[in-house]
């Protein structure tokens, strides 16, 4: 049973079931490319959770590189979110309203993870309109997810492409896990399944296919832009989902010709380098997590708070049952 | 308009932003970790030859008020990732060399405060604290604690540190020094750099020891071909007084023809050159009861004497092998007269000067017969003069080459134990000079105060005396290996931390001390350049 949603057997029945054609996987010439390319990237780590609500640490801005230079990472945001779906709003509407021109979304109906999932991608999109304020025209901006995102924050995506648009800077998003599926029987990987054809196909090169009318699960899809499978590098055997807005279809070819330049670092072959280094640089690690988590028990102990309290709010049961301390 | 209203927008945001820029900064060159008894410190993984870092290099923390000093033990292939390209290099290259380095893991020497102080670290420098490659300031309180006696220069990995000269205490001798390297590494190059500074030390009127030289093979006096002798050192020969065996080189002014009393032998002199069995040994022991300790060597020889031991009860071939044994080293040794040089030799020592006894070609068993002599009579003059409260005279080194023979373990040459266990109360030190530290006995070992190590290949030989050395060497030990020529690791009491050192080159400091002003100070004196003539 998993043999037969990882393996593919022949390339006839995925060319048949998705509508594929050879012909539709497109070399990629890398080019050289004296513009920047800003990575934007996020992160987001739990550090209690009471179930009514929860505290994250979020992360969010970006690195920028002009060519293999890596030029500056900044920080656009870090700080703590408490999620609570009814005190919430306020976190998010001025960004919105001020960042982007839109008025405050409604969440009350979200769970809490989601919340904080929202609050981070507010926080990467706010990035991202940052590097729009650095960037040029014929410049990169690459978004590390995917722009098939939750509809309470696609407005806020659509005046990111308008901008990007205006300012004539090409706005990628590359996820590193898809969700992407094909098949008519069974829920098959359409990343997977198109790197083994292209790899047949095109061998040592570097390649995209266009998902425009085909027969695959690319999600909800009502976000203005198309989405590709890519190999940023002929040596690497990693693809990616990339989405880029309707403004850019024409320029696909150019555009990857430039990442893939730029995709054959010895620290991260096959990956664009700059959200390599901007992964590197904003991810949030399990020291600083943990850090944290130690600076807010002090001030709720500071605040009068029992020892007692605190541990009812910040342990979690998984702990004691795996027996990690803690407190 | 519309541009307007967005910049407006954009400027409106700028309150909720809390902007951090992180830009390129020196990422190498950091002090990373790790405790007070090891730093690490990151460098660039590729750099220029002339600026590699190697193993026995000292480096210098800035850190505030104090600047600690770390020497360098290992270096290792490093980055901020976890990946590993040793065996897999993939893509075109490296995009952010700043995120790779080489990790340098250096022991701690200490920290020199703001009086220039220096003292043992008892905390650590603050994490990202800039490491700089030590130069002659940070060295400058070495200056300050280097003795009398010049050696070399401080060497700082392979670089010179002229500025610094590395000089050994005379305070110290008489706790005995080791000198251990092995063929060809520049033992007897030292020993001729060693004795000119003590020549010049006596001829300032500033020596505090007399040093005695047995040199076996001939090279210290007049040397062989384009290696000089001490005899060559004629600015300050008037700190050498030379005996020679050899007829020509005695003829030579200033050089006198060595002769040892037949009274100042004992048995117990005879009684290192052989294996005895039990009887022989004890008819030796019983030598020095029945014959006058003046005219011992006569006596025995006679038919009297041997009819004297048999009345005692020993057999005929144990008293015939005992005279067969004596005839044997009289023959071989026709410096036994009845003339004597040791009181003239003693008297040297005690004013400080060099005393260099040239025996060339002779043989070890004689040569060790005579230092065994020479050794004793000192020990035996140096206790008297103790016991009379004799202030005056110098304390006295004996060098003994190839040390293991009578320092190693189970031999049966109690002298220069005893010298080396108790000579220090009487103001008698031992330079022992061998290239197999690991046959010295573990304990004499330890009453070495003073060690310069010279390249040492064989892993025993460091080992046994990382175990015994005062100050810890075992951290050095990749260091020790790697030395070259004419390079050494000096360790010695007074010292804070073995310091490594580039010995002069006789030759070239022989020019050097020929052509100074004899009141010069050498210490201070810097800018010497032995290796470039």
């Amino acid at each position: 049973m998993i043999r037969d949603h990882i393996s593919l057997d022949g390339i006839d029945r995925y060319l048949a079931e998705t509508g594929v054609q050879e012909s539709d996987f497109v070399l990629v010439e890398p080019s050289d490319f004296t513009g920047e390319i800003f990575a934007v990237d996020g992160s987001n780590v739990s550090i209690c959770n009471w179930s009514m609500a929860s505290v994250n640490l979020i992360r969010a801005g970006y690195a920028v590189y002009r060519g293999r230079v890596w030029r500056r990472t900044v920080i656009t945001f870090d700080d703590v979110f408490m999620a609570d779906a009814k005190l919430c709003r306020n976190m998010f509407d001025p960004y919105l309203e001020q960042f982007f021109g839109l008025k405050g979304i409604d969440l009350k109906e979200s769970d809490l993870d989601r919340l904080s999932s929202y609050y981070r991608e507010l926080q990467e999109y706010v990035a991202i309109n940052e590097t729009l304020g650095e960037a040029h025209a014929g410049d990169i901006i690459l978004y590390d997810g995917s722009f098939d995102v939750f509809e309470l924050l696609r407005g806020a995506l659509a005046v990111i492409f308008a901008r990007a648009e205006e300012k004539g800077v090409a706005l990628l998003a590359v996820a590193k896990s898809s969700s992407l599926f094909w098949g008519e029987e069974i829920t098959l990987p359409f990343v997977q399944h198109t790197s083994t054809i292209g790899s047949g196909l095109l061998p040592e090169a570097a390649w995209y296919l266009s998902l425009k009318d085909k027969k695959v699960d690319a999600g909800q899809g009502r976000w203005n832009g198309e989405t590709y499978v890519v190999r940023f590098c002929g040596e690497s055997e990693h693809d990616f989902r990339v989405d880029a807005p309707l403004f850019l279809q024409d320029e696909m070819g150019s555009v990857l010709g430039k990442l893939a330049a730029y995709s054959c670092s010895s620290e991260c072959l096959g990956y664009p380098h700059a959200l390599f280094r901007a992964h590197r640089d904003i991810r949030i690690t399990e020291q600083e997590g943990a850090a944290v988590r130690q600076r807010l028990m002090a001030r709720l102990l500071e605040s009068g708070m029992t020892h007692s309290e605190i541990r009812m709010l910040m342990q979690d049961f998984h702990d004691i049952l795996e027996m990690r301390s803690g407190f | 308009m519309a541009t307007t209203q967005e910049e407006n927008q954009l400027r409106m945001g700028e309150s909720l932003l809390n902007r951090k820029v992180i830009v390129k900064g020196d990422t190498t060159y950091k002090i990373v970790s790790k405790s007070v008894t090891e730093y690490h410190f990151t460098v660039p993984f590729i750099l220029p030859d002339e600026e590699r870092v190697e193993v026995g290099q000292i480096f210098s923390i800035k850190d505030q008020g104090l600047t600690f000093l770390a020497r360098v033990l290992n270096i290792e292939h490093s980055s901020n990732y976890d990946g590993h390209w040793d065996t897999t290099m993939k893509g075109t290259q490296f995009f952010d060399q700043d995120q790779i380095f080489n990790r340098v893991i250096a022991e701690p020497l200490g920290c020199i405060n703001k009086k220039l102080e220096f003292k043992k670290s008892r905390t650590l420098p603050t994490k990202f604290a800039s490491v700089t490659r030590a130069e002659k300031e940070e060295f400058k309180f070495l200056s300050q604690v280097m003795g009398d006696i010049e050696v070399g220069y401080l060497r700082n990995g392979s670089r010179l540190v002229e500025e610094i000269p590395v000089a050994l205490h005379s305070e110290a001798m008489d706790h005995h020094m080791g000198v251990f390297a092995t063929t060809g590494m520049g033992k007897s190059n030292f020993m001729k750099v060693f004795a000119a500074s003590c020549m010049r030390l006596f001829a300032r009127g500033e020596s505090k020891f007399g040093l005695l030289i047995v040199d076996p093979h001939g090279e210290y006096l007049k040397g062989k071909g384009p290696i000089k002798g001490l005899t060559h050192l004629k600015k300050y020969r008037e700190g050498l007084a030379c005996y020679s065996t050899n007829r020509q080189n005695a003829s030579d002014p200033g050089v006198e023809e060595l002769a040892i009393s037949e009274s100042e032998i004992f048995p117990q002199d005879i009684a290192l050159l052989y294996e005895w069995s039990l009887p022989q040994r004890d008819a030796l022991d019983t030598v020095s009861r029945i014959f006058d300790s003046a005219s011992w060597l006569e006596e025995i020889q006679s038919p009297e004497g041997m009819a004297r031991m048999v009345q005692e009860g020993f057999k005929d071939s144990t008293v015939m092998v005992l005279i067969r044994r004596i005839k044997n080293e009289m023959g071989r040794n026709p410096y036994i007269r009845k003339r004597s040089s040791l009181a003239n030799i003693l008297a040297n020592l005690q004013k400080g000067k060099v005393v260099l006894v040239d025996i060339p070609r002779m043989s070890d068993r004689s040569e060790l017969f005579l230092l065994s002599v020479i050794s004793r009579y000192i020990l035996d003059e140096y206790k008297k003069d103790e016991q009379e409260g004799q202030e005056s005279r110098k304390n006295c080194l004996i060098t003994i080459e190839e040390a293991q023979r009578v320092l190693g373990a189970g031999s049966n040459t109690a002298r220069f134990e005893s010298i080396a266990r108790e000579g220090r109360k009487f103001g008698v030190g031992l330079c022992a000079i061998t290239q197999q530290p690991k046959l010295i006995d573990k304990q004499l070992l330890s009453q070495f105060n003073t060690l310069v190590v010279m390249g040492l290949g064989d892993r025993n030989d460091r080992q046994h005396l990382e175990e015994s050395a005062k100050q810890d060497l075992s951290s050095m030990d990749i260091e020790i290996q790697t030395l070259e020529k004419g390079e050494a690791v000096v360790s010695t009491l007074n010292i804070p931390f073995p310091v490594p050192a580039r010995i002069h080159r006789y030759e070239d400091y022989l020019r050097r001390l020929e052509k100074e002003d004899k009141q010069e100070s050498l210490i201070t004196r810097g800018g010497f350049k032995p290796f470039l003539e």
